[in-house]
């Protein structure tokens, strides 16, 4: 099992560095194609923007950890034990109810999105230009996943009480790159 | 208000006030909003895929925060130091004013004070502790202060943020950051001599002239970054956006090739990093634009101006009355919550008022990058105590002058608009 977790990371980790790194290149290509061979690709902007609509909720939905996340945390820190388990249980339980709610509602409109295709971007070989369901699903995908994880994080704090590390602050290893969360960014 | 206004905000701060991540809480906010009022709930995803589909200002972001990673993982912010003692480390003071001007430079090549002050910051703090020359709550806080400069001069994250729930122009916002960037550098230049006067600082050992143009050198390609991408944006070569990823290949290239100093690992770890923080920044921006079709919806722009029309409020006391809350909420709230959250409900006021955009978006920039050093919630402190171990208390005991000295250059530019709006004047800004 925890072979699997750390593959499973692992897997995670590179596919969002992977699409970071196609992101950065297709950039690349569309300043290179305007400027240098003075005929834009037309397509580039929009993978651009696939591949960002794709690093966030991937992203949010596999590799951001609890503690990376912009929150508020004064009062949180500053509870008791006791108290602080309540609170994780209610942002827990929100987090869950919230996403199942509207989850049936999100992936009808999602699903509706078959008939509308993307206007610039084409698949490779087949030549295909590709349905927005497709490219919006990694939004459904975000809600299964959330709501599975903070699911598993009601149980957890309801068992074992509130986890000691998350929304803490300093836990930067030494040469790790400076921006790591998500309060960090500016 | 409505009532399902009222309990959306009810939600919004109930959660996030407990800790739970902001953009979680706005989502779960805005289903409260669309389920009371009897609409469909699909609409949060909706707006929020659309919306980051649409903006193409955005994909800056991740790019800066490539850039600004790599920049610190080369030994890009060494070279820049070793110019910077050989520059000003003669004054008296020396160490603190190397820790302004290395971070001026530095700001015009990271949009993101963080970064800087993890960066060029940890060194500097190690050099100006060395051997007790300054205590480390000194050289803490005067770090802390100039970092807030890094996204006030461009390229600039949290004028990305801006621009996107402002509709104010990218390269106006740039432009108009660089003048009151060098103010906020002298105010704290000249608070650093006061100091190293009243308190007796040691003065450095000046580097000989001679050695001035091999560390120029030694730093150049470095230097030519901020000039590259200012050329990028103005000379038309380049969008603001696609700057991003010019800055990003630059620094790739002088750190993995021209210097040498960055592996494929070390570059893997920044990309998986930096995707990492873009994801949660993304979540906190669909929340943003969630957010701002409720605030649309609820008809908020028009109350607002026809509050404002009834109580005929100069535009002055309004400005100074939300940068003094802004910097309350600075005290508590990350830069990001109030950029995206919380200045979005005064734009349409600022439009009734014939405030300038621009002008507001520089104000409301420094006065939410003053807030990342306002205890007791301020982030730049717990980079520095993070990388440094340098106890916060100290730290704190020492940011009050340079904090005083900041929000003086703030009041300046409330004052004078033209301080802002002269560079993008000059450039054809219409405002």
């Amino acid at each position: 099992m925890k072979t699997f977790v750390k593959w499973f990371t692992h897997g995670t980790e590179f596919i969002a560095a992977t699409m970071l790194a196609a992101m950065f290149i297709t950039f690349l290509l569309q300043i290179f194609s305007r400027y240098i061979l003075l005929m834009p690709f037309g397509w580039t902007l929009e993978l651009c923007l696939i591949l960002w609509v794709w690093i966030v909720f991937f992203g949010c939905a596999f590799i951001v950890r609890e503690n990376d996340h912009v929150t508020f945390d004064i009062f949180y820190l500053a509870a008791p034990r006791r108290i602080r388990q309540i609170l994780a249980l209610i942002a827990a339980g929100a987090i869950v109810v919230g996403m199942v709610i509207s989850f049936l509602p999100t992936w009808d409109y999602i699903d509706f999105l078959k008939i509308r295709k993307t206007t610039t971007v084409r698949l490779p070989i087949t030549n295909d230009k590709i349905p927005m369901r497709t490219i919006f699903s990694v939004y459904a995908l975000f809600m299964i996943v959330v709501t599975l994880r903070y699911a598993w994080r009601f149980i957890d704090v309801l068992r074992n009480g509130p986890p000691d590390d998350d929304h803490e602050l300093v836990h930067h290893d030494e040469d790790g790159p400076a921006i790591q969360e998500g309060d960090e960014v500016v | 208000m409505s009532i399902e206004l009222a309990l959306c905000l009810v939600t919004l701060f109930g959660l996030a006030g407990i800790g739970t991540p902001i953009g979680y809480s706005i989502m779960l906010a805005s289903l409260v909003y669309l389920g009371v009022g009897g609409m469909d709930l699909a609409l949060t995803g909706e707006k929020i895929l659309q919306g980051l589909y649409k903006s193409f200002v955005l994909l800056a972001v991740p790019l800066f925060i490539v850039a600004a990673n790599i920049m610190n993982a080369g030994t890009i912010s060494e070279r820049l130091l070793n110019f910077c003692v050989a520059a000003v480390g003669r004054f008296k003071g020396g160490l603190g004013h190397v820790n302004v001007v290395a971070s001026l430079i530095f700001s015009g090549m990271s949009g993101s004070a963080v970064a800087d002050a993890a960066g060029i910051g940890k060194i500097i703090i190690q050099m100006m502790t060395k051997d007790g020359r300054y205590s480390g709550g000194y050289a803490a806080a005067i770090t802390a202060a100039s970092a807030t400069i890094g996204p006030i001069i461009p390229p600039s994250i949290p004028m990305v943020l801006y621009a996107l729930v402002s509709n104010a122009s990218i390269g106006s916002l740039f432009l108009a950051g660089i003048v009151p960037g060098l103010v906020m550098g002298a105010v704290l230049m000249a608070m650093n001599t006061y100091l190293a006067g009243r308190r007796g600082f040691a003065v450095e050992e000046p580097v000989p002239l001679r050695e001035l143009p091999r560390k120029t050198a030694n730093a150049f390609p470095a230097l030519l970054m901020p000039v590259i991408l200012l050329y990028g944006i103005y000379g038309g070569v380049t969008t603001p956006t696609e700057a991003a990823a010019v800055a990003a290949l630059y620094a790739l290239l002088l750190a993995g090739i021209f210097y040498r100093a960055l592996s494929i690992g070390g570059l893997y770890r920044i990309l998986v990093d930096s995707a990492r923080s873009s994801a949660a920044v993304g979540v906190v921006i669909g929340g943003a634009l969630i957010l701002n079709f409720i605030v649309v919806s609820e008809n908020i722009p028009g109350m607002m101006s026809d509050f404002l029309t009834g109580i005929d409020v100069h535009p002055l006391t309004f400005l100074l009355c939300v940068n003094l809350l802004i910097l309350l909420l600075g005290c508590v709230l990350d830069a990001t919550t109030i950029i995206l959250v919380i200045v979005p409900l005064f734009i349409p006021t600022c439009n009734a008022l014939g405030i300038d955009l621009v002008h507001f978006g520089v104000l409301v920039v420094v006065n939410s990058m003053i807030g990342l050093i306002t205890p007791p919630y301020g982030i730049l402190l717990f980079v520095i105590n993070a990388v440094t171990g340098i106890a916060l208390k100290e730290i704190i005991k020492e940011v009050w002058a340079f904090l005083a000295v900041l929000v003086g250059a703030l009041m300046l530019m409330i004052f004078f608009p033209g301080l802002v709006l002269f560079l993008p004047r000059l450039f054809g800004y219409g405002g």
